[in-house]
């Protein structure tokens, strides 16, 4: 059974489309075949951050409108033989698609591959709800501030209405040592407010901004940073094993016991 | 907690705040004899779909927060209102009440195209006009007051919650959420977010939390709202109204320390 997943988060900028490619190239690398479907019309970036912006030749819109096949549309990556894209058009606006048509496609592509994964715009308008007419699954990204996790809480009631009920959470930008000196919201807060099943806790890392201005997910990297492991252990959650959260403040002396709790 | 009571407007004065509760602005659920009354909110003036995405959101909160006290199969009498329904939003409001076993029997609305769009569907229909409402319920002469609403579900940000009587939520409030209520206001759970008891206007009302954490609690007329530092207090909350305004004490020992006065205008201590 193939499995439909939307990734989204109510705020702009809290990183869907570096959770989107990392973990896309992550479900790759761990041996299964992956379609990460652009939601973000008018706005596309998935494509630049796994490096195949130059491969792009169809887009979802053109597949939509039958002026090519799903499969011309693909982007296939040449260095990960499991994974695909499906861009999205830059020059046409959110409207020129339905959910319908979204929904149709997201079925077609589950037909041929494990993981489907959707990335959403931010906001809750149509190319949201477009974006999560078919999966059955979703993964919400959020930082840990206040108006991101506010959002988050909205976007969770949302995916509720819609009857996804399969709920994991992602937080990332983590800074460790702000969470110390409790100048940032611990991911125990966050799980207090959201409720629902942690998945996985990305650091706040320089190499995250190199690797998606370079094009080249973190998994591919000749040695895996702290940043790849973690995308890396989502992947294997994903998969149902039983991975420990990493200790992101291994580093750090004077631990929290309250905040460590979620890194054993 | 600081709290001020706003303007000290007599008791009958209930003009700051008459419409809040309006049953016409919530998706309500309802025993009405054998059957269960589902009521949507009259239509906007906004877009269409995000106006039905809204309704949507709402009717399955209601849906899958209520207590299922229902006979499995009871039949639902869908009032729509003003509002235009297609025949796939029908069908969708059909598959929500087969989920919770609940079974759609007749539409009543006013308008034409949603009137149609049932009968296609084989359910039956009754057309009223749109100047008298059909559900005579809705009565605008007295303030109603409604049965308990009891939701199972935590209330999250963005979701509003209204009710012309009392609510209880075995759930959060959390941030970003409200619950406004004629009657009191039980959380059983954090409370987050906005709470607004005796929203017309009954200075008796009391808003109670295993947790309480609020963003801004209203009474009546009254208004307070969370001090910056709040106090790390881990016991049941009660809020009441007393003569100085809004006040907080710990839930165990409220009803047997303080009584109404009328007089008074809230709470005193016995
Ligand atoms: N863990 C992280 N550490 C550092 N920078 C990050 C991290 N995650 C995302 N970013 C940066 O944040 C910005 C927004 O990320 P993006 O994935 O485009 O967000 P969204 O798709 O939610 O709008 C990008 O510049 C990205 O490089
Ligand atoms: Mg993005």
């Amino acid at each position: 059974m193939s499995r439909i997943i939307v990734i989204t988060s109510g705020k702009g900028g809290v990183g869907k489309t570096t959770v989107t490619a990392n973990l896309g190239a992550a479900i790759a690398n761990l041996g299964r075949s992956v379609a990460l479907v652009d939601a973000d019309f008018g706005l596309r970036n998935l494509d630049l951050l796994l490096g195949l912006e130059n491969r792009v030749v169809f887009t979802a819109v053109d597949a939509i409108a039958g002026e090519c096949r799903l499969q011309q549309a693909l982007v296939k990556d040449k260095r990960q033989g499991g994974l695909a894209l499906l861009p999205a058009a830059q020059n046409r606006n959110k409207e020129a698609v339905t959910a319908q048509q979204m929904k149709e496609l997201s079925l077609e592509l589950s037909e041929k591959y494990d993981y489907v994964i959707v990335d959403s715009p931010a906001g809750i308008e149509v190319g949201f709800q477009n974006a999560i007419t078919a999966a059955q699954e979703a993964i919400i990204v959020t930082t840990p501030e206040v108006a991101a996790v506010r959002d988050a809480d909205r976007v969770v009631g949302l995916l509720e209405a819609n009857g996804i009920k399969r709920i994991h959470l992602i937080v990332n930008r983590m800074k460790a040592e702000m969470v110390q000196l409790n100048e940032m919201m611990s991911v125990e807060d966050i799980l207090e407010i959201l409720a629902v099943s942690l998945i996985g806790i990305i650091p706040d890392d320089q190499r995250v901004v190199v690797s998606s201005n370079r094009g080249e997910p973190l998994i591919l990297a000749d040695k895996v940073s702290l940043p790849g492991m973690a995308f890396n252990n989502i992947a294997r959650r994903l998969e149902g094993d039983k991975v420990r959260f990493l200790d992101l403040m291994a580093s750090q002396d004077n631990l929290i016991n309250r905040f460590r709790r979620w890194f054993r | 907690m600081s709290s001020d009571s706003a303007q000290q407007s007599p008791l009958s004065d209930f003009s700051s705040t008459p419409s809040s509760v309006d049953e016409d602005l919530q998706v309500y659920l309802k025993p009405e004899g054998e059957k269960i009354r589902l009521s949507l909110p009259r239509s906007t003036q906004r877009s269409g779909s995000t106006d039905w995405s809204e309704v949507w959101q709402q009717l399955k909160h209601r849906l899958n927060g209520s207590d299922r006290s229902w006979q499995p199969g009871t039949t639902v009498h869908l009032s729509a209102k003003d509002r235009l329904l297609d025949g796939r939003q029908l069908q969708a409001i059909a598959d929500a009440l087969e989920e919770v076993q609940l079974q759609l029997g007749r539409i009543d609305t006013s308008r034409r195209q949603t009137a149609v769009a049932a009968a296609t569907a084989g359910y039956s229909v009754e057309q009223h006009s749109p100047i008298a409402p059909l559900s005579t319920s809705t009565s605008e002469a007295a303030p109603q007051w409604s049965q308990p609403l009891y939701l199972q579900t935590n209330v999250r940000s963005g979701v509003d919650v209204r009710h012309s009587g009392t609510v209880i939520i075995l759930g959060d409030l959390n941030p970003g959420g409200t619950v406004i209520a004629a009657g009191d206001i039980l959380i059983w759970g954090r409370l987050r977010g906005i709470a607004h008891a005796g929203a017309q206007g009954n200075r008796g009302c009391r808003i109670m939390a295993l947790r309480m954490e609020p963003t801004q609690l209203r009474i009546a007329d009254a208004v307070a709202k969370a001090p910056e530092t709040p106090p790390a207090q881990v016991d049941p909350e009660v809020a009441y109204i007393a003569p100085q305004g809004i006040r907080l004490t710990k839930g165990i020992d409220f009803f047997k320390t303080h009584s109404f006065s009328a007089e008074e205008g809230g709470w005193t201590d016995l």
